[in-house]
């Protein structure tokens, strides 16, 4: 009864500052106006008579979060990579622990359906991070959508079927030091390929810019990939997948691998 | 009879009133593990806004996140400790 008296009390509060905020709109109106450099994103996102300014990628906010922005995604990814450092350095000193005997995870019906869905899983993250220039979707996204795969496993088939079938927490950290290097290299490849030429170009440079005529090739073999974008889609993708897949390995060590000799025993 | 427009604004509003109450049972529930499954209610429904406000960018990282990720780790760590708030 308390519960529903505070609820009625909550949402009429809310139903009440909705009514007041539609009075206040008939006085206040928000300009109707699109902002000029919302207009100057949309027209040049893809634009292929402005070659010095296009992004060349249909996504409009891709093609802000990894070229017209690019710079804070790329520390976004860095904080990112110091937040599972902090989570390792936590794990840290864990004692050699053993399988335990006997069947492990949920049932065989459970297992059977994740066995199906893990490999979906895996598809559309795919589709997502790939696909991350021409549809909604990206790198961070593909990632956190492929992490649940590997949560998923961890949780139904145990922690040392995944171990097992080598995803070891140090493969993983590999493979997002790998996404990390690779979204630093992405960052400066047009300005590794102008170096020699004698031409000078910008850090996160995708394509031609007015006074730098280098960029990287927006089709490939008649396929989009957008310069740049593609390569920051997959290497993100790669970073973020094994960060999360880190922390869950870490999240689901047992107990007994924290404690000392003997103490396990007790418990 | 209600346009497109309208239509649209309709559910979102209904999911953000949807989305208080079980906010409002996530934080009042001292059963841990029910907390979590009203938690990833309200997160469903904010989901289904983003979607409603044409944000699909923000949706893809939201249902995994917020859906997925985030209950099971909490949830893992509720199995780890007591599933039951004390006072």
């Amino acid at each position: 009864m308390r519960h529903i008296l505070g609820i009625i009390i909550i949402l009429l509060f809310i139903i009440g500052f909705s009514l007041v905020l539609t009075i206040a709109g008939n006085y206040i109106l928000p300009s109707q106006e699109i902002r000029s450099l919302a207009k100057y994103y949309l027209y040049l996102a893809y634009n292929p008579w402005h070659r010095n300014f296009t992004v060349m990628s249909p996504e409009a906010v891709t093609s802000i979060v990894w070229d017209f922005r690019g710079l804070d995604t790329v520390f976004e990814t860095a904080v990112f990579y110091l937040a599972i450092i902090g989570s390792i350095a936590l794990g840290r000193g864990i004692l050699k622990y053993s399988k335990p005997e006997g069947e492990l995870g949920l049932s065989l019906i459970v297992k059977t359906v994740t066995k199906i869905s893990a490999v979906m899983i895996i598809a559309v993250a795919a589709s997502i991070a790939l696909h991350g220039h021409l549809t909604p979707g990206g790198g961070f996204q593909g990632g956190a959508t492929a992490a649940v795969a590997p949560l998923l496993i961890l949780i139904i088939f145990s922690h040392y079927y995944l171990l097992e079938k080598g995803v070891t927490k140090d493969l993983m950290l590999f493979l997002r030091s790998l996404g990390l290097t690779g979204i630093g290299i992405v960052a400066i490849i047009v300005y590794l390929i102008a170096l020699p030429q004698g031409i000078h170009a910008y850090v996160l440079q995708n394509q031609p810019k007015p006074d730098s005529s280098i960029g990287l090739p927006a089709y490939i073999n008649g396929q989009l990939i957008s310069g740049t974008l593609w390569f920051f889609n997959i290497f993100e993708f790669f970073a973020v997948m094994a960060g999360f897949t880190i922390v869950f390995l870490l999240i689901t060590i047992p107990e007994r691998a924290f404690k000392k000799e003997g103490e396990g025993e007790k418990q | 009879m209600l346009t497109y427009e309208e239509i649209m604004l309709l559910v979102t509003a209904l999911a953000s009133l949807f989305s208080v109450i079980a906010v409002y049972y996530a934080i009042m529930e001292k059963n841990l593990v029910r907390a979590v499954v009203f938690s990833a209610i309200q997160s469903t429904l904010y989901a289904f806004i983003y979607y409603m406000l044409m944000a699909p960018d923000i949706v893809l990282v939201y249902i995994p996140v917020a859906v997925g990720l985030y209950p099971a780790v909490i949830l893992i760590l509720i199995s780890k400790t007591e599933k039951v708030e004390k006072q």
